[in-house]
């Protein structure tokens, strides 16, 4: 799978944990994300990395997964930056 | 005195000046304005992209250096300018970020179908440096044109096959032709700084020219930049 279509999947999960108030389970996500577990996990691993999403325990709610600032960036600017890639051949 | 007069008035180094100048701010505006773009996405296509861009900014500054310095110590041909030593030193990093310029813009179109390992691309940094180092030390800058010419080639034929590959769902567009005369223009500006002068009015046409691409490369950026 190339990298346009990784870029559009980050979008994707991105999308969910915003709809879902910013915040969402690790199960739900997996499953509104259409992804296999490894591919989930790799995505999330990468979405980490960058810094777009963070992982936070809770006593009440379990485990969490939280869009961040840098992840609502990604979505504002989402657009461009694909416009972007497509148009330099990236 | 000297200086001073072909600095004012027009000719060979003042023309120079102005063009490596706006080339400089063309390459320069094209690395800022994609800073927060890449900060956001961490896309290592935008990375390569502007790294090229960075790396322009910094060639065309040492290509009017040395030009500054031709003029200074009055200069006529590259073995005498490889003779001072900060001559020496300015061309080692002129020929290390001119290489890597181009090897940048063009990976940032191929990455995608490389297997990159982590020590791939600072092994790159180290053989570019070697191969000006080497190109230096036995007087010969046609070893370091050459190595451009291989890795545009290189590139070039491994961009082919993968378009081939896709069997006609992705076509050679508009940026292909545009990185193509960059290049060619590259090595004209290269040929013409350290093999031979060329006529003035050639070198005109040659510096308009590039000044042209890296302008149509900015629009085509700011537009989409602009965009967000």
């Amino acid at each position: 799978m190339g990298k346009r279509d990784k870029l559009e999947i980050m979008r994707d999960i991105l999308k969910v944990i915003k709809e879902n108030h910013g915040h969402i389970k690790m199960t739900p996500l997996l499953r509104k994300s259409n992804l296999s577990s490894k591919r989930f996990a790799d995505y999330k691993e990468e979405l980490l990395q960058k810094e777009l999403i963070q992982e936070i325990e809770e006593k009440k709610r379990g485990k969490q997964i939280l869009i961040t600032t840098k992840g609502m960036e990604f979505l504002e600017k989402y657009r461009a930056i694909v416009n972007f890639v497509n148009e330099f051949d990236l | 005195m000297v200086v001073v007069e072909n600095v004012l008035f027009p000719n060979t180094f003042g023309m120079e000046l102005i063009y490596s100048f706006v080339i400089i701010v063309c390459s320069l505006l094209v690395y800022f304005s994609t800073k927060k773009m890449y900060e956001v996405s961490k896309y290592p296509g935008i990375r390569y992209f502007r790294m090229s861009f960075l790396f322009f900014a910094i060639t065309y500054f040492f290509k009017s250096f040395i030009s500054f310095l031709f003029l200074v110590f009055d200069i006529h041909e590259i073995i005498e300018f490889s003779a001072l030593f900060f001559g020496v030193l300015t061309l080692f990093f002129f020929m290390y970020a001119s290489t890597m310029a181009i090897f940048y813009l063009l990976y940032s179109v191929v990455w995608k179908n490389f297997k990159e390992k982590k020590f791939t691309i600072p092994l790159i940094h180290i053989l570019v440096l070697i191969i000006s180092a080497w190109s230096i030390l036995v007087n010969e800058v046609r070893i370091l044109l050459g190595f451009q010419v291989f890795i545009f080639l290189f590139i070039a034929v491994y961009n082919y096959l993968s378009l081939k590959k896709s069997k006609g769902t992705k076509k050679p567009g508009q940026l292909h032709a545009i990185y193509l005369f960059l290049f060619l223009f590259w090595m004209l500006n290269l040929a013409d700084l350290l093999i031979s002068g060329f006529d003035p009015i050639l070198e005109i046409l040659i510096s308009m020219a590039s000044i042209g691409l890296f302008l149509i490369i900015l629009y085509k950026v700011v537009k989409n930049v602009g965009s967000s």
